[in-house]
């Protein structure tokens, strides 16, 4: 066919391109990351929120916990499979989808984009937070898997320095808002919630949630640094921790 | 021997329907259109679609709707062909249910129908208040399922310049232009179906899209075609009144029970909702008590246009009446009408659920159009038309709810039409006239880019506007039509001086516009000397000092060729088809 | 009221190479303006506020009545419909830009012919036999049609994945229209036949997974479609549909 040609012509960019149909395994990858948000890491968080709240309890009572964990079969094996790895893939892949987002509440001041973006902030926050909190409590100083009665008097000595315990506050709040509202995200991009109201329904329970979460971690934090068990003992043999009925005060 | 290629101009309901039956019966289809064909305007349809499906236990049959269709249109439309769409109507409606258009629904999961206006029966098909939209989308769908499967190939942002005509006069392709790169180009092709809509821009504003010039209908129809009927301009009598357009108020208000009335009082200061039932002028009731508010189209606006202009009685003496439908409950209102009273609640700010609309009449559509036979073909061999951009399916006056199905059924037509005639065609000598063609519309452009004038197209485009508003569109007095030619020579020599504020290559919407422009003016001038010769009232056409319709002489229709005189076209007239039934008397005020 | 103007600040570019820049005008107002009618004004007499002559401004519109999806384009930093915008319910100077997340061709025009592209990749039509009499279609109840009108009334204006923040060339997002496209023809009875490919399709790369559920596509759509809803029964629905398929191998 005859054609005139314009001079200089221009050419358009490539803008973002149509969807790659049933190419690629990016689903796979995405749907593990929110599913591991929810099993192991949001079950492991709650359990150790609970956990933790027993040092409301004293030195004794919070021995009695971490050795009760640490007599669980094969103890190491399931804190990497279910703990580390989970933490690390769902921590990494965050970031990467953090990085591929555009956030826009400039222009888009809605409250659900608010959230999106909180959820991204939330997660790097609570991200950088466990990797400090795991070093520094899991992998150095004194091993509480061979002396279960120190976790106490460890925790303590972490938050005397006034800068952990804003760093925990700050960690233990940003992992909460994460968790309790990813589990709203979850059963609104999973289809459990499909309907506006149950959504909305469903957000209360969160926010419910949430805030029972914050509770428990704000009461843990207060046990350490709270003026009751000033004294704590360095470490509680293990001897005490399995003795009955026990109520006096440490030897 | 190849496949036969044919070329559709325009993405609309005709266009897609034509793309459609060639794609199903193994042909390839070049699609062009200057939207995205998605957007075209037929999406802004808003009632329905009629089909005598009779599922209301009213006894209504095809032969009512053809009946209605031909009153309707004041006998001037051939019988024959519009009894084939009355026919197929059911049928059509059926095929759309298929693909998935929305319809409302009956309790039982049948198609629910509305009454419109023009007929007593409950024949019209709808899906909310968007069915245009409905029915495009389903379309676009289908369509887009030929492209993926390499059926069709569409080109959106090209605009259609000309027809490419070999030595014997037979059409053997297009020129047209991208509208991004503004490349011109020939394309060859062994039939083309020209479904490039309405003419709405002639009249500056109308309840058209932007699109609606007319532009393309006005190239061939300089390219030799017959343009047939153009004098008749559906005036839609409700239409929302805005800067840039006239936005429609779908018929489908008044289906639903809306009401149109004044208060009887000139200048009622009261606030409505005050006004008491006694003191309303319900005055399309009063004066046609049969068919009440669903009077057709051109019957509706003449009355509004006395309301207002003889008596009156506009709202605080504005040219407006009340279109109100506050007395509907809200469920049934934004089950059955609720796209269109968002628009209107969108665009003036006044909830039509609590205060009545204020409406007026606005230019809607062409009866006429390129002039075509029975299988939609042009005089030009190889050009074939559908939809609005010809004259066939409504006589003197469309009824509401008839386009689309005229789209449709036409497109549904022409398609195979175009097939068949291409399967016969003798190959082109040479390149059938392309590259003389191609130069023809280079020269065009090069002479806009380089004239240095002092018009503005778009304030020669209003004035335009203007001229054909005031002296074409309800009432029409031949004074005035002849100032209106008079006008419209003016602005062709005027046309002559224009200066393109934007003279580059690339995205140039003011440049295209330009040259739609001129085709337009082209156009506007067989409207207005058509309407002109046309001394008797027929359906939209109407002229005061001869307010009867006159089967002995003007029982025919007008079909105008162009001749690059600036005495303008040339006028004759073809007798109408009347083998089914005899013309009587048109009359709404009592039974027909 | 004779004096009122109307101040607008339009992002301008000559094509995708050349650079971008503002260029203001004022208008005489009248009521009822919107932001196309001001545009059609400036065509009409293509001036700037500083009194320098200009081209028109190249933009996409067509029904201006916000059926067709043509004039999207951002207003005061907003996706939005240019036709409804009325100009009175807008804070002045109105800034008007092209949308962000399309190629731009020329001002305020882009080329938005992805979301067509996908579509295609969804195969959202109903798969009918032919277009020959095959008599009515199949039975819908009204409850089953007010589910799916809303649906169908998007006019692919693609405010929803301008406004998304997943949709971008990174992600390669797939954008909420076309979800909400997949839940009508998944839903259409003959429609339904294409419903595990279309499933499939969408857990593709850029597809439903990369949804952060911001929920702007919601709050922008001109056309008020449950998108969210749309994305949440869709999301359940390609997540069976993939454990399906694993568990069949």
């Amino acid at each position: 066919m005859a054609t005139i040609q314009q001079p200089a012509a221009h050419t358009v960019r490539r803008g973002v391109q149509p969807l790659r149909a049933g190419e690629g395994n990016s689903y796979v990858w995405h749907k593990l990351h929110s599913l591991l948000g929810i099993i192991p890491i949001g079950a492991f968080l709650i359990e150790h929120l609970i956990s933790n709240f027993q040092a409301l309890g004293g030195p004794v009572a919070y021995g009695k916990t971490v050795e009760f964990l640490n007599s669980l079969p094969m103890v190491h094996v399931l804190e990497w499979v279910f703990i580390f790895i989970p933490i690390l893939y769902h921590g990494i892949y965050g970031l990467y989808i953090w990085l591929r987002g555009k956030s826009n509440v400039v222009y888009y001041p809605w409250s659900g984009n608010w959230l999106y973006l909180t959820q991204r902030y939330t997660g790097i926050i609570a991200f950088a937070f466990i990797i400090q909190h795991v070093i520094m409590e899991r992998f150095m100083g004194v091993s509480l898997h061979d002396h279960p009665g120190a976790a106490f008097y460890k925790m303590q000595q972490t938050l005397a320095n006034p800068w952990m315990v804003a760093i925990y506050v700050i960690g233990m709040l940003a992992a909460c808002w994460h968790f309790s509202y990813g589990v709203w995200l979850f059963a609104a991009k999973w289809g459990i919630t499909p309907g506006t109201r149950s959504r909305r329904r469903f957000g209360f329970v969160c926010v419910a949630g949430g805030v029972l979460l914050a509770v428990l971690g704000l009461g843990s934090i207060w046990a350490f640094v709270g003026p009751k068990y000033a004294n704590a003992p360095q470490n509680v043999p293990i001897s005490y921790l399995n003795a009955p009925a026990h109520t006096g005060a440490p030897v | 021997m190849a496949a036969p290629r044919i070329i559709v101009i325009g993405g609309g309901l005709a266009g897609l329907s034509a793309v459609i039956k060639i794609a199903e019966a193994g042909g390839t289809v070049d699609l062009f259109s200057i939207v995205p064909v998605k957007r075209s305007h037929s999406v802004c349809a808003q009632g329905g679609i009629n089909a005598a499906k009779n599922l209301k236990g009213e006894g209504d049959t095809t032969w009512q709707h053809f009946d209605d269709t031909i009153y309707g249109g004041d006998f001037l439309a051939n019988q024959t062909p519009v009894k084939g769409m009355c026919e197929a109507a059911p049928a059509v409606i059926d095929l759309l249910d298929r693909m998935g258009v929305p319809f409302n629904r009956t309790p039982e999961g049948l198609l629910d129908f509305r009454r419109f206006g023009g007929t007593l029966y409950h024949r019209t098909a709808f899906a909310g208040a968007t069915t245009g939209q409905q029915l495009l989308y389903a379309l676009d769908e289908q369509v887009r399922r030929h492209e993926s499967e390499g059926k069709v190939r569409k080109y959106e942002g090209w605009e259609f310049l000309s027809a490419v005509i070999d030595s014997q006069g037979v059409a053997r392709g297009i020129t047209a232009m991208d509208l991004r790169s503004m490349e011109l180009r020939s394309f060859p092709a062994d039939a083309i179906i020209l479904a490039t809509g309405g003419v709405g821009a002639i009249f500056g504003k109308s309840t058209n899209s932007v699109v609606c010039t007319g532009s393309a209908q006005s190239a061939i129809f300089q390219q030799g075609a017959y343009y047939a009927n153009g004098e008749f301009i559906q005036v839609h009598p409700t239409s929302i009144p805005g800067e840039d357009k006239l936005r429609l108020m779908s018929e489908s208000a008044r289906g639903e029970g809306g009401r149109v009335w004044v208060p009887r009082a000139a200048g009622d200061k009261r606030p409505v909702k005050q006004i008491p039932q006694s003191e309303r002028f319900y005055f399309l009731e009063e004066w046609y008590p049969k068919y009440g508010n669903l009077v057709p189209r051109d019957v509706a606006t003449r009355a509004i246009h006395k309301v207002v202009y003889e008596l009156g009685l506009g709202l605080e003496g504005q040219p407006m009446v009340y279109l109100d439908l506050t007395h509907i409950d809200r469920a049934t209102l934004d089950h059955k009408l609720g796209g269109i009273l968002e628009i209107y609640e969108k665009f003036v700010g006044v909830d039509p659920h609590l205060e009545p609309m204020k409406i007026f009449p606005g230019m809607h559509y062409t009866m006429g159009g390129l002039w075509v036979d029975f299988n939609q073909m042009t005089n030009i061999p190889g050009i074939f038309a559908a939809g609005e951009c010809e004259y066939q399916y409504h006589g003197a006056n469309r009824l509401g709810a008839n386009s689309l199905l005229s789209c449709i059924y036409g497109g549904f037509h022409a398609g195979p039409n175009a097939l068949n005639y291409a399967k016969g065609l003798q190959p082109a000598e040479g390149d059938g006239g392309a590259a003389a063609e191609l130069a023809r519309q280079a020269e065009i452009n090069a002479s806009l880019l380089h004239s240095e004038g002092t018009e503005n197209p778009f304030r020669l485009w209003r004035e335009l506007g203007k001229t054909t508003t005031e002296h074409a569109t309800v009432l029409r007095y031949n004074k005035g039509l002849k100032q209106a030619d008079e006008k419209i020579q003016d602005l062709l020599d005027r046309y002559k001086k224009i200066n393109l504020s934007d003279k580059s290559q690339w995205a140039n919407t003011s440049f295209a516009f330009t040259r739609q422009l001129y085709n337009m003016l082209q156009l506007s001038r067989v409207v207005v000397l058509g309407a002109l010769l046309r001394d008797e009232s027929r359906g939209a056409h109407f002229k005061p000092d001869f307010p009867e319709r006159n089967d002995e002489k003007f029982l025919k229709t007008t079909k105008a060729s162009f001749t690059g005189d600036v005495a303008g076209p040339r006028f004759e007239y073809e007798e109408v088809d009347t083998q089914y039934i005899k013309p009587r008397p048109r009359r709404y005020d009592a039974a027909k | 009221m004779a004096d009122k103007t109307v101040q607008l600040e339009i992002k301008r570019q000559a094509s995708p190479e050349a650079p971008e820049m503002w260029e203001k005008f004022e208008l005489a107002w009248r009521p009822g303006m919107n932001v196309i009618s001001a545009m059609m004004e400036i065509a009409a007499n293509p001036v700037t506020a500083e009194g320098h002559q200009t081209t028109p401004i190249a933009y996409d519109s067509n029904c201006l009545e916000e059926i067709c999806g043509s004039c999207a384009m951002r207003i005061n930093g907003r996706a939005r419909m240019a036709c409804s915008s009325l100009v009175e319910n807008l804070e002045q100077p109105i800034r008007v830009e092209p949308l962000s997340k399309f190629p731009l061709v020329r001002d305020l025009q882009v080329d938005r012919s992805v979301l067509f592209e996908n579509l295609k990749a969804v195969k959202a039509w109903v798969p009918v036999d032919g277009t020959y009499d095959l008599g009515s279609g199949p039975r819908v109840f009204p409850q089953q049609q007010e589910a799916n009108y809303p649906l169908s009334n998007c006019i692919s204006c693609t405010c929803c994945m301008e406004v998304c923040p997943q949709f971008n060339p990174a992600t390669g997002f797939v954008g909420a229209a076309t979800i909400a496209q997949v839940k009508l023809f998944n839903n259409h009875p003959t429609g339904k036949v294409f419903k595990e490919e279309r499933l499939r399709a969408l857990a593709g790369d850029g597809g439903i997974q990369e949804c952060g559920y911001a929920q702007n596509c919601v709050e922008a759509c001109p056309k008020q479609i449950p998108l969210t809803n749309a994305i949440s029964d869709i999301g359940r629905d390609v997540m069976v549909q993939k454990v399906k398929d694993w568990l069949r191998g």
